[in-house]
């Protein structure tokens, strides 16, 4: 019928099924015992045990089949169908695994290899960011595949880690939004990038506009499906990293935190967590020792490759800053003294510093050339080893 | 049989001359107004007639019909009601044509024959060219303001005709009251703490730059901004003209009838329309609060509530100085060259600036942050992103200087500026940039590291320019820009981008 052949009979329909917009449960019970061909044609007639009130029927137009696979070819989208071959097998053995899994990149190693998931809130702290980087970076390079949700802050941090680090296990992203939807630049970039190396996957399909929040709920549960051990970076007392906290607890997956000032908003959930019995992160090597008793038994998986201890631990030990520290002008010097790796607003650096803005300004300019300070927005934090 | 007055209507914030022709001829007694009045003036009628009346003053048995010439623009306002009851006056002759000659008139008319004060006196006397005026008493001092004139004050229509035949006396306008002492401005010296604001305040003021405060609630953005005023130099002769214009066009009290020293500072609430930010309006095209702001401060407080449309209705008058406001019968051009300051909360909850500490969904942010166009924003010249300030600088913090002190800077730097042959730094234009902000090897190699990292547009590279250039001015450095400016310069426009807020990647 359809002049493209991008996909085969049964993942063309399984698509448009899950094009229909039903949730996740729906979308299972549409596919149970059923071909999705004779699901779809059941759907179309208003036939579906699953649709007794056959609300579907009217969106299940042969014009929708040929819309998905248009954009599935478009854009390289893969349609891996539960209890298929292709679907991975762990998120298979999920009770609440999705009908139909949309995929950029080829998920097959995805079962083979540990896989931890980072996870945190979208409006992190500098201290986040670096720790959420330098863990993807590290447990990528110990052969450990890390889940991320590609969303703003340490989602993205952590995936950028991965993507930074050489030679690393392949990353896997899970978002809760179509793989064609639009995103922001930097979204989009680091999609790319995942795919290229790894795997993204969403249950929406391609096409499917709007992202009802609890989108982003349900798509929580994939993370810690797939996951040994979940790792919260930075969470808000009630943040939604707490969801797949609860999807962890569920599913008995390990749940860790990285701990953070208790005066910090963004630490009060991972703080929380540890006081809960969550696992401490105080650097990669806790991690690697979660992962290894999670998969310990397990002997289809490789153990992660033991890294060296990298502790999150700035200033102080590492040499090489202090030695251009000193390099740098007495005014410079007064200014990294007033910065902490905590950022500070510009007004109180310069209140710390007791010198005139143009001073400061310039002395931050410097630092910042040299890597020892960053700011955005008005807030400068302490940068480096 | 036949009457010609002198007199003004308001259009924007120039008066335009109106000769008020009065006819009076045989036939059924009644009184017609023609000429495009519009309600206020075709209401006059009467006012006019009862005013006359109650004057005990004779009122023609006779068809009145009165002209407003040029018949075919559109009149406004209640300033026509004396000129027509002294022009009927003298068509019948009540009152001899020789004691109205070269005699301007306006005012409005009570019923019992008082005077009533009018708004855009100052514009509409200094749109005639007769050799006297008559205003109502409360005008008289506004009226002199023009100069040029002899302005004589009434209190009614009862006075007024025994003074214009010499049989009485005008009413007493000379000036008795005490010169009148303005209320202190906010003084920079309550603001404690806060070194980033006061610097970008005082280079705001110096440069003409527009200035963009974002931070939480309670960081002080309103101290900050109504502290502005107070350094900015007093006006001039020429823009204390056009001020008090433009104040007494639009009916907002000038004090004590005297020309504006200082720059005015005026602050809309955000629920304002766009008609009464920018001008227009039916009735007469008044100036609006970007007008009534010119030559001195546009202070807007929680910019992102206002309407998207207003502020981008703002954009063409930040770049020229004027509101061009059209409309299908008129059309005018409105002074409106003001220093803009905003104030923002960062998003939605108001702790966006923080980095951590911000609640909002992605969604709201981005909501909060559309309703601001990017080429708006652009035309900060400054932007801060203020945090609150610490509790020792708030109880045990040292005052910080006076506003007198800065001022002073400030008037400095102006004088620098306008050696430069231009009003201040931040109009330089871009094609004179190389000339005027030559930068230094250095400073040119930080904004060079700058536009090779994206942190910066090439609009937003003129605006650090201009910036850097008021920075040197203020610091006394030399004709050439250093890395010490462009660096402050940079500082100084942090916030430039709301999008920008808190690390994102």
């Amino acid at each position: 019928m359809t002049s493209t052949t991008f996909l085969n009979d049964d993942e063309r329909y399984a698509a448009s099924i899950a094009a229909l917009g039903a949730g996740p449960a729906r979308l299972r019970r549409f596919l149970e015992g059923y071909e999705p061909r004779a699901a779809w044609d059941a759907l179309a007639r208003g036939r579906h045990p699953a649709d007794p009130e056959a609300r579907y029927r009217s969106k299940a137009r042969p014009a929708l089949v040929d819309a998905v696979e248009a954009r599935c070819a478009g854009r390289g989208i893969g349609v891996r169908i539960l209890g298929r071959s292709g679907y991975p097998a762990t998120l298979a053995a999920d009770h609440e695994a999705p009908g139909v899994l949309f995929t950029l990149g080829d998920p097959s190693f995805i079962d083979s290899r540990p896989r931890v998931a980072i996870v945190g809130t979208r409006s992190a702290t500098p201290y986040g960011l670096s720790v959420a980087s330098e863990l993807g970076a590290a447990l990528s390079e110990a052969g450990v595949v890390v889940i991320s949700g590609l969303a703003r802050g340490i989602d993205s941090a952590g995936h950028a880690g991965v993507l930074a680090a050489s030679q690393g296990a392949p990353p896997v992203a899970v978002i809760g939004t179509a793989l064609d939807a639009p995103a922001r630049q930097a979204e989009r970039q680091l999609q790319q990038g995942v795919a290229q190396t790894g795997a993204v996957l969403s249950e929406r399909a391609p096409g499917s506009t709007g992202t009802p929040v609890w989108l982003f709920a349900v798509r929580s549960r994939i993370m810690a499906a797939l996951a040994h051990v979940v790792v919260v970076v930075e969470c808000h007392r009630k943040g939604g990293s707490l969801n797949t906290v609860k999807c962890a607890v569920d599913r008995g997956v390990a749940v860790a935190a990285v701990p953070g000032s208790v005066r910090s908003s963004a630490s009060m959930g991972c703080n929380a967590l540890l006081v809960d019995g969550a696992v401490p992160v105080r650097d990669v090597g806790d991690v690697i020792a979660a992962v290894e008793l999670a998969i310990a038994g397990r002997s289809e998986i490789l153990p992660p490759r033991s890294p060296d201890r990298a502790p999150f631990v700035r200033g102080g030990t590492a040499h090489g800053a202090e030695g251009s520290a000193r390099a740098l002008n007495r005014i410079s010097a007064r200014t990294l003294d007033a910065l902490d790796h905590d950022p500070a607003s510009l007004d109180a650096i310069v209140g710390r510093c007791a010198l005139p803005l143009t001073d400061v300004a310039l002395a931050l300019e410097q630092l910042a050339a040299a890597g020892l300070a960053s700011g955005a927005g008005g807030w400068w934090s302490r940068q480096g080893r | 049989m036949l009457a010609s007055i002198p007199s003004a209507t308001l259009h924007g914030v120039d008066g335009r001359p109106v000769a008020v022709e009065v006819h009076v001829s045989n036939g059924l007694p009644g009184f017609t107004v023609v000429g495009l009045p519009d309600a206020a003036v075709r209401e006059s009628r009467d006012r006019v007639r009862a005013a006359v009346l109650s004057s005990r003053l004779p009122w023609p048995k006779h068809r009145v019909t009165v002209n407003l010439a040029p018949s075919g623009r559109r009149k406004g306002g209640s300033g026509l009601d004396l000129p027509i009851a002294v022009a009927v006056l003298v068509a019948d002759g009540s009152v001899a044509e020789g004691d109205v000659e070269d005699t301007a008139f306006i005012g409005e008319l009570g019923l019992d024959g008082s005077l009533r004060p009018v708004p855009g006196v100052v514009p509409m006397v200094a749109a005639l060219s007769c050799r006297r005026v008559v205003v109502p008493v409360e005008c008289a001092s506004e009226a002199r303001l023009v100069g040029g004139h002899e302005v004589r004050g009434a209190a009614s229509l009862g006075q007024l005709v025994p003074a214009l035949r010499g049989q009485g006396p005008w009413a007493d306008t000379s000036d008795s009251r005490p010169e009148t002492i303005l209320p202190p401005l906010p003084d920079l010296a309550d603001i404690r703490g806060q070194p980033v604001g006061r610097r970008a305040l005082e280079v705001a003021a110096a440069g003409g730059h527009h200035l963009l405060l974002v931070g939480p609630p309670g960081s002080g953005k309103t101290m900050l901004a109504t502290r502005l005023p107070g350094i900015l130099p007093p006006l001039g002769r020429d823009d204390a003209l056009a001020v008090t214009r433009i104040h007494s066009a639009a009916g907002v009290g000038l004090a004590g009838g005297e020309l504006a020293q200082r720059p005015p500072f005026r602050a809309p609430h955000h629920g304002t329309t766009e008609v009464s930010l920018i001008g227009g309006g039916t009735a007469w095209l008044r100036p609006g609060e970007i007008s009534l702001a010119h030559c001195g401060v546009l202070f807007l407080d929680e910019l992102g509530e206002f309407p998207a449309v207003a502020l981008d209705m703002l954009r063409q008058p930040l770049e020229e100085g004027v509101v061009r406001i059209r409309r299908a019968r008129r059309a005018i051009d409105l002074p409106a060259r003001f220093l803009l300051v905003g104030a923002m909360n960062p998003c939605p909850c108001g702790e966006g600036s923080v980095p951590g500490a911000c609640r909002c969904t992605d969604a709201a942010r981005a909501r909060y942050a559309r309703r601001l166009s990017a080429p708006f924003l652009d035309r900060f010249d400054l932007a801060l992103s203020l945090g609150r300030p610490d509790v020792d600088d708030l109880l045990g913090g040292r005052p910080g200087e006076t506003s007198i002190m800065v001022a002073e800077r400030v008037r400095f730097a102006r004088l620098v500026a306008a050696d430069r042959g231009v009003r201040c730094n931040a109009d330089i234009p871009s094609h004179a940039l190389d000339e005027l902000c030559p930068l230094s090897p250095e400073g040119a190699a930080l904004l060079e590291r700058r536009l090779r990292a994206g942190a910066l547009s090439a609009r937003g590279l003129h605006r650090i320019r201009r910036v850097a250039r008021t920075l040197g001015d203020l610091d006394d450095a030399g004709s050439l820009i250093g890395e010490r400016q462009v660096a402050e310069a940079l500082h100084l426009r942090d916030a430039g981008s709301v999008r920008s807020h808190g690390p994102s990647s």
